[in-house]
């Protein structure tokens, strides 16, 4: 039985499960769902409405050569092509996590935030939010920070704490805009994470040439 | 076993037809399974026959920015060559085939939009996000899926405050957010619409049914 903690709210489910999210939010949630059976039945249902909402909306006619435009496509596709599996990059990482890493865990370009934190950035082609790698070595406290815009974290691996709790393998997090926290990490292991932040709109800190590498980010 | 009507029905005027049965909707499930174990192109030609005209209605539906009603027929093509790919992995015991080919349309339909307005093309499929249950998931949660048939039959029951947001929301492709904006609602109305909606719907879990699973 799972022991994830916690979970997206059942309005960002909602929107995942609708196609609306952000990328980058929507790819904290594969990941979350990757660990959560609970979240995944719960897609299920909602998916079921929207299927059902897609059925009673109605049939519009289609062009007559459409099936022939199809079946064209489809002699073109090499059969080895089908059911494609991907492995975890590490440990029990969620494939969509696996696949933005395009490597493994070293192969990653970490750069120190602090004495023990290190980020890795990851691309995925869009620029509302920094979506990277967070690794907190075993025991390591972080500043306190807050940032400027929100932040979602999904833990992948080990496990951290804060102020609040102790946030272990698949639990998803938001901090909203301002927040502040201080995580650190479990004694026992480092932590890996994946994180979203939202670039913020606009930095109205007059002393921004001393701001904290927190508050850098770098969508890619 | 299974016999194409695509022939002789390509031609004719498609128009708001009566809910199927529960039956019905269990045959396309077997089609879809027939495609994966055995490429049946038969089978495949059935299912594209039903769902080719669902789909297009779908894709009319979007109001994304960037989207015009000329991608709809690109998107059918796109989803109903995903269906045939992917069939493979299609677990009917898991989802029906009518809230699979939903999830592959919605995906197919989020990378479009994205080929469209982004320079960068994120390196995702629409595969990626979606999860099948697994094989460890317990079957409790799995008989907490409704049929689809009582899930149908709540849909008609929704106030119609209530299935306008949902259309919206799924069909249109609209976050709370623009939706808030576009009806001139609090964002919080909206979010307890979709919510009391699906509540009615008993699509969401209980919050002391969650509390257990913890």
């Amino acid at each position: 039985m799972s022991k994830i903690k916690y979970h997206p709210d059942t309005m960002t489910l909602i929107e995942f499960s609708a196609g609306v999210l952000p990328p980058a939010v929507a790819i904290c949630v594969a990941a979350h769902v990757h660990y959560c059976d609970q979240c995944r039945n719960e897609l299920l249902r909602l998916d079921q409405v929207a299927s059902q909402l897609m059925k009673s909306s109605g049939s519009t006619e289609i062009s007559v050569d459409l099936f022939k435009r199809v079946e064209e496509a489809i002699d073109k596709i090499p059969e080895d092509t089908f059911n494609e599996t991907f492995s975890p990059a590490e440990g029990n990482f969620p494939p969509i996590v696996s696949k933005l890493m395009q490597g493994n865990l070293q192969s990653q370009s970490w750069k120190k935030m602090s004495s023990s934190v290190e980020k890795a950035t990851l691309k995925t082609g869009q620029s509302e939010y920094e979506v990277a790698l967070h690794k907190i070595c075993a025991g390591g406290k972080t500043p306190k920070h807050g940032h400027g815009g929100k932040e979602y974290t999904v833990v992948l691996k080990g496990s951290f704490s804060d102020e609040m709790s102790v946030y272990s393998e698949g639990d998803f997090l938001l901090r909203e805009d301002g927040e502040e926290h201080q995580p650190t990490g479990a004694q026992n292991g480092e932590c890996i994470c994946l994180s979203a932040l939202q670039a913020p709109i606009k930095l109205s800190n007059p002393f921004g040439f001393l701001m904290k590498p927190w508050l850098r980010i770098n969508p890619i | 076993m299974f016999q194409s009507k695509f022939k002789s029905k390509k031609n004719e005027p498609m128009s708001n037809k009566p809910l199927r049965s529960e039956k019905r909707s269990d045959k396309w499930t077997l089609l879809l399974v027939a495609v994966g174990e055995s490429r049946d192109r038969k089978a495949f030609a059935e299912l594209f026959d039903h769902f080719a005209p669902l789909l297009k209605s779908f894709a009319q539906a979007s109001k994304h920015e960037g989207w015009f009603p000329g991608l709809s027929e690109d998107l059918v093509q796109e989803v109903m060559i995903k269906v045939w790919q992917k069939a493979g992995g299609f677990n009917p015991e898991k989802a029906s085939a009518t809230t699979w080919i939903y999830t592959v349309a919605r995906n197919c339909r989020i990378d479009m939009l994205r080929r469209k307005s982004n320079t960068q093309h994120l390196p995702l499929e629409n595969e990626d996000f979606w999860h099948e249950p697994d094989e460890d998931t317990p079957v409790s949660l799995l008989r907490q899926a409704r049929s689809e048939v009582k899930v149908q039959a709540s849909l008609l029951d929704l106030p119609k405050e209530q299935d306008e947001i949902l259309r919206k929301v799924y069909l249109e492709g609209k976050s709370h957010a623009e939706v808030s904006n576009e009806l001139g609602l609090p964002l919080g109305t909206v979010k307890s619409r979709v919510r009391l909606a699906l509540q009615k719907m008993q699509v969401l879990v209980a919050p002391e049914y969650r509390d257990e699973l913890v």
